[in-house]
């Protein structure tokens, strides 16, 4: 029991801290408010110091269900900072939108938790608390701002389709239990490895698990919800929403697709392919048409899941370990530079009359210098030239997708990123070489320390993994070691 | 792993490749009045160019192998290292760098007026990139610094360039960039297939790859993959398309550094990568190149006939001089080598020169069309002189660095093909041809207008900034065995790496169908 609770202390750290946010809230006036912001942050810092603090140790607690190991402590660390960083773009946001509530930070927190449980979880019952804990709070933070018309439509579209993608899922992991008569990731994977399992079920489970996963990262032809709630959330939420998630989610499809079905790659790898291919025209042309910044990085990320999709059909052969340490760096690599894009827009919306387009961020190298100088950079970064994060992770990428001999794959994945260059030089192009049609109204109410730190943690992530990125590798390549013993 | 080799006493490659990266910074943070940071600009520039020197000083330039080895480990679990080092093609081409860009600081002192601290930034920037490419032993490195130069002068050309230089800066960028990704996705291909075992951590070694072989296949599509996104650099008929609009659009600094340097890049990753590591691949595909190459020299001659547009001109010219480039690395004999690379060379000398009086001229009359021009011989004098000093050396006058590099290649592409050679031979004297009528046409028949008689002719700043560029190209016209000294073992070193496989021959269509009977 005490190791059980020693395993999960960063959840409990959590759970506590959003707990005392809400209980404290309603107590302090609207600027007494400011300090809940930091508080969650203390609280995210801290609960990634414990987390660290577990990496030599391996638990396996409550029953079998969760698994505290390198694997998950990887992808636990970087969801704090995921969390952290969403917290830091808020505050001003938030608080010049007059909707600087604690609630919102409590929902930033349980949601992080759930994506922990999500990827620690190592039985189906757990795995699936943890998604829709998460998922319940994606769904409120998207409709946060609940007197806009756009934030409320995203919420109830979010919440919709999720429901909907939750329920294939719970389908699809239904279908496994009774295929092998456990919960357990691995006993599951035994059964199905061992054992005569009828192939007529086992395909079903396997196209409704990969059509709940494609939901929830936002593959096509899955994906259509992703624009609209990127669009209509508060900015923030948003950078959280596409990030956050799909972070966990591949944390659970690594997971899934190795241990359970690792057997089953000739089943599942020619579906991901025809997915994935999809999913990078998807995210390549439409963001190409796409004149609302927040749409047009609703499709890059979209491009992106693609790109992800690649290396985890790369697992499915011989290239294991370097397929799968190379999601993890890239989910890295992706946290640091989409936050930072979202978050230049926040800085630019609390500073001017900037409404998210491209004709409103024209000029901006201009009036915003030093926001459109990082902006470049995480542009840059999206696009994947170097000596960005963004490269060393397509780089890593493609060198895991060559590897496992589906070099043709590794082509067309650098087609579309050819594709997406357009895009995102676009954004470059309209803050440096256009004048803008009409001037910004800027305002000074906007400064923000909070934000500033973020932009510069982003700013600075997206550098040091681009030149100095061995540390992360390593941990990443030592992350999914043990996965791979199985 | 660590690897340092005691031969100045500091890396130099490491100063000489960062130091202009640390000077844009202090350019980006630096307050205060301009000539602040273009005088930071200028010192950065001059100690690098001087840094060049001394690195020629202390070249031995008697051995092929690499010299100044710099080698740490990088990213160690995927075979990444840090490892730099020259031979004598590297320390030429670096120099080269060095000057134009030490060069274009004062030509451009005045001509930029907007945002000129960006302007300067980037260009600092840049020269890190290309040098970068010249050291790079590591093919991951080489990537970094070859994308890494990209992004400067993309700004250089979409910020500060012409009416249309949105359009120049993004076609420039996407055809580089689409040549680029091919190369990634090959030399992440061959980094994996040269490991030993499929345990081992891949390798990205230069030195370490140039002992492996490859399977002809995998050489056929590697050396493509590479060979593209290098023509594009080049750039070579029929992937030259970007080039002319870039160059028209870019600001003249940029058309410099473009003409000058980045074209060379291309013709450097040929000889540095292509040749040495797919030798196979090489002496089956030669053949078509050379066609390409001189498809480009007598195409890129014939247009420049017909340019109205003085800059547009000088752009075409440089197809057509870079294919004297390709035509002589792909013949694959030593004089063809050693000629590709004196053309280089002596086409990063001309062509930067023109570049920068044609920038000149445009500050003068404001218009760049030929038909605009006409008796400046009058008002300029000066001017005329060097325009006609640098015409002639770039279409080939003897004594001058163009005839030398441009022989080199005829020869050593007579060697592998008369024709050919007889073809590509149309290419001089269409130079000849483009270069004279356009000579005449700006400079003599009738003044256009006197109002040019009050414009003042170069000052001094310009005849500084254009004289190294002369004496180096009588120098290497009179003289080219400095030169030649230098690219002579390396360039022997690349064709003993090919003698083995050149064991056929015969006339240009048998070797083309032997190909095709290899690649079936």
């Amino acid at each position: 029991m005490k190791q059980d609770l020693l395993a999960i202390m960063p959840e409990i750290m959590l759970i506590a801290t959003a707990v005392v946010i809400l209980l404290v809230d309603p107590l302090l006036p609207v600027d007494g408010r400011r300090g809940l912001s930091w508080l969650g942050i203390a609280a995210s810092v801290t609960a990634a110091i414990a987390t660290w603090q577990l990496r030599d140790e391996e638990y396996s607690v409550f029953s079998h269900s969760i698994a505290v190991d390198k694997y998950s402590i990887f992808f636990k660390i970087l969801l704090l900072v995921v969390a952290a960083l969403a917290m830091l773009l808020s505050e001003k946001y938030l608080f010049l939108k007059k909707r600087l509530l604690g609630d919102y930070y409590a929902l930033i927190l349980f949601a992080t938790i759930g994506m922990m449980v999500m990827a620690e979880a190592v039985d189906l019952i757990t795995f699936f608390v943890g998604l829709e804990l998460m998922a319940l709070c994606s769904y409120l933070l998207a409709g946060f701002f609940r007197y806009q018309e756009r934030s409320v439509e995203a919420g109830m579209k979010y919440f919709l389709t999720g429901a909907f993608a939750s329920n294939f899922l719970l389908f699809g992991m239904a279908i496994l239990y009774g295929l092998a008569g456990s919960t357990n990731y691995q006993e599951i994977g035994d059964a199905i490895r061992l054992g005569p399992v009828p192939s007529g079920p086992l395909v079903i489970a396997i196209v409704l698990v990969l059509a709940g996963f494609a939901f929830k990262v936002g593959a096509a032809p899955f994906h259509n919800w992703a624009p609209d709630v990127y669009q209509g959330a508060p900015t923030p939420a948003a950078a959280f929403l596409a990030v956050g998630p799909k972070i966990a989610a591949f944390a659970a499809i690594l997971k899934f697709f190795t241990i359970m079905l690792g057997s089953q790659e000739s089943t599942w790898v020619p579906l991901m392919i025809a997915v994935a291919i999809l999913t990078m025209i998807v995210g390549a042309t439409m963001a190409l048409l796409q004149k609302d910044l927040k749409r047009m990085l609703a499709f890059s990320s979209i491009g992106h899941v693609g790109y992800l999709l690649l290396a985890v059909i790369a697992t499915g052969s011989s290239g294991r370990s370097i397929g799968m340490s190379s999601v993890l760096f890239y989910l890295a690599a992706y946290t640091f530079m989409n936050m930072g894009a979202f978050g230049v827009l926040v800085h630019m919306t609390n500073h001017s009359s900037f409404g998210d387009t491209l004709d409103d961020i024209a000029g901006a190298g201009k009036s915003f210098p030093w926001a459109a100088g990082i902006m470049s950079l995480f542009m840059l970064s999206l696009t994947g030239v170097p000596p960005t994060a963004g490269f060393l992770a397509k780089f890593y990428l493609f060198s895991a997708v060559v590897d496992a001999g589906y070099a043709w794959l590794a082509v067309v994945g650098a087609l579309f990123s050819l594709v997406s260059a357009f895009f995102y030089l676009r954004v470059i192009v309209y803050m440096y070489m256009r004048s803008p049609e009409q001037e910004l109204e800027m305002s000074e109410d906007g400064k923000s320390w909070d934000l500033g730190l973020g932009l510069g943690i982003a700013a600075t992530g997206v550098i040091v993994l681009g030149i100095l990125p061995a540390p992360v590798v390593d941990a990443a390549q030592n992350a999914v070691v043990k996965l791979l013993g199985n | 792993m660590y690897e340092f080799q005691e031969q100045i006493g500091f890396p130099i490659l490491t100063v000489i490749t960062f130091l202009p990266a640390l000077g844009g910074l202090a350019v980006l943070f630096a307050r205060g009045k301009p000539n602040v940071y273009k005088g930071i600009t200028l010192a950065v520039t001059g100690v690098n160019f001087l840094l060049s020197l001394v690195l020629i000083q202390y070249f031995d330039r008697y051995t092929a192998t690499m010299q100044f080895v710099e080698k740490v480990p990088w990213i160690s679990s995927l075979g990444i290292s840090y490892h730099m080092a020259v031979d004598g093609i590297s320390v030429l081409l670096i120099m080269l760098t060095t000057l134009l860009s030490l060069i274009i600081v004062p030509a451009s002192w005045n001509y930029i007026k907007d945002r000129e601290l960006q302007f300067f930034a980037a260009f600092l920037f840049l020269e890190t990139g290309l040098i970068g490419v010249f050291c790079a032993r590591d093919l991951f490195m080489f990537y970094v610094f070859w994308e890494v130069m990209l992004i400067p002068m993309y700004f250089i050309i979409g910020v500060w360039g012409g009416p249309r230089r949105i359009y120049a800066a993004i076609k420039f960028f996407l055809f580089t960039f689409a040549g680029s990704l091919l190369m990634l996705i090959a030399i992440v291909a061959i980094a994996y297939l040269a490991r030993s075992n499929p345990f081992a951590t891949p390798v990205f070694d230069m030195d370490l790859l140039e002992n492996a072989t490859f399977s002809y296949q995998v050489q056929v599509l590697a050396f493509l993959a590479f060979f593209i996104a290098f023509a594009v650099k080049v750039p070579m008929w029929p992937l030259h398309t970007w080039l002319p609009d870039a160059h028209v659009e870019a600001p003249t600094a940029g058309s410099v550094i473009l003409a000058g340097v980045m074209l060379k890049v291309g013709g450097y990753g040929m000889l540095r990568l292509c040749i040495p590591l797919f030798p196979d691949a090489v002496v089956a595909i030669a053949p078509y190149i050379l066609v390409l190459s001189i498809i480009a020299i007598v195409y890129g001659a014939l247009v420049s006939l017909v340019q109205k547009d003085l800059k547009k001109l000088v752009a075409y010219s440089s197809v057509s001089h870079m294919g004297f480039v390709t035509a002589g690395i792909f013949a694959l004999n030593i004089v063809g080598i050693e000629g590709g690379i004196m053309v280089m060379f002596s086409h990063g000398l001309l062509t930067g020169a023109l570049f920068l009086m044609v920038g000149f001229l445009y500050e003068r009359l404001h218009t760049r069309e030929i038909s605009e021009m006409g008796g400046l011989a009058g008002p300029f004098p000066v001017m005329a002189a060097f325009f006609s000093f640098f015409a002639l050396a770039s279409l080939g006058l003897p004594g001058l660095s163009g005839f030398v590099g441009e022989f080199l290649s005829l020869v050593g592409l007579f060697t592998y093909s008369k024709p050919m050679a007889a073809v590509a031979s149309i290419g001089i004297i269409l130079a000849a041809a483009y270069l004279l009528w356009m000579y005449q046409r700006v400079m003599f028949t009738g003044l256009r207008d006197q109002k040019w008689y009050k414009v003042p002719d170069y000052s001094l700043r310009e005849i500084v900034s254009l004289a190294p560029l002369g004496i180096l190209a009588v120098w290497a016209g009179v003289y080219p065995n400095t030169f030649l000294q230098l690219i002579q073992p390396p360039a022997a070193r690349l064709t003993e790496k090919m003698a083995p496989y050149m064991a056929e021959s015969g006339s240009v269509v048998e070797r083309i169908f032997a190909s095709l009977g290899g690649l079936f």
